[in-house]
């Protein structure tokens, strides 16, 4: 038995682009929900900091990230995944400034910061006695 | 030939790496620690992190994905033949004080995890380089002498 142990890459849930036939990653994500904002958590390893393109248009956040190819030299013995963008589209709803969304990507994991409008965020509304 | 025998055989004709890795899968869901699924489903990245494996005349290189990981929290060790990656992913932020937080999605794992590696051939422990970049590992073990292709010169007599 000298032939080496090979797996099939097990990509991430891909997801097929309409634009194109190229194949995505959809990025495992946590959404946190805080009241004044909304945090989104995303992995995207191998993505570039500068190249993750984030957009929000109406009510809907999507982000995508080119991760170019990075074949290891010589011959594969094991391959367990896949590298490719990711790409992958949150419906936020309504109530959320576009202008004031903020990200910042570090090891490979990206934070978006979606802060409500005043008008939504949640009141606390004191009661007074009569 | 009994069955049974058969797979007896087919067992023991394993290589005794390939035989280990199935019994880490195995106790993987039952140690203690949560495994972590940096990407994909449970079910699918039973072992984290996944790793690609290249060999070339010189080295073995070794690639895994480690979102969220910096340099600090990662261990990379070769002992013997055996390469061994292991850290943690610092949990979830906890609302702050006072703050009602609800999560919709939690697919990121979190976590301590551990993976080892049974090498092909003999890498020179001493001159293996592990580089972290945007979350991705790569670690090149370069290959012992002995484990090198050797040219043979030929002469004429």
């Amino acid at each position: 038995m000298n032939t080496p142990h090979q797996q099939q890459p097990s990509p991430r849930a891909v997801e097929q682009s309409s634009e194109t036939t190229r194949l995505h990653y959809s990025p495992n994500v946590d959404i946190c929900d805080a009241g004044r904002e909304v945090t989104l958590v995303a992995d995207l390893p191998g993505a570039k900091p500068e190249e993750i393109d984030i957009r929000y248009d109406d009510g809907i956040l999507t982000l995508h990230a080119p991760v170019a190819s990075r074949p290891l030299p010589g011959r594969m013995l094991r391959h367990e995944y896949g590298v490719g963008d990711y790409r992958r589209s949150f419906q936020l709803g309504e109530g959320f400034d576009p202008v004031q969304i903020t990200a910042e990507a570090r090891d490979g994991v990206l934070t978006i910061h979606v802060p409500r409008t005043a008008a939504a965020q949640p009141r606390k509304i004191a009661v007074t006695s009569a | 030939m009994h069955p049974l025998q058969a797979t007896l055989r087919r067992g023991f004709a394993r290589p005794l790496g390939e035989l280990r890795e199935e019994l880490d899968r195995l106790w993987a869901p039952l140690t203690a620690a949560p495994p972590l699924h940096g990407w994909g489903s449970a079910e699918r990245s039973s072992r984290f992190p996944a790793l690609n494996l290249s060999e070339t005349e010189d080295a073995l290189i070794v690639e895994a994905e480690l979102p969220g990981i910096s340099s600090e929290q990662v261990e990379v060790t070769v002992h013997g033949d055996e390469l061994q990656i292991s850290g943690s992913r610092p949990h979830r932020r906890a609302p702050a004080e006072g703050e009602t937080a609800v999560w919709h999605r939690q697919e990121r794992g979190t976590g301590s995890f551990e993976r080892s590696l049974s090498l092909p051939v003999s890498v020179d422990s001493t001159l293996v380089e592990a580089h972290l970049a945007n979350g991705v590992l790569r670690v090149t073990c370069p290959k012992a002498a002995a484990a090198k292709p050797q040219k043979i010169r030929v002469t004429a007599s």
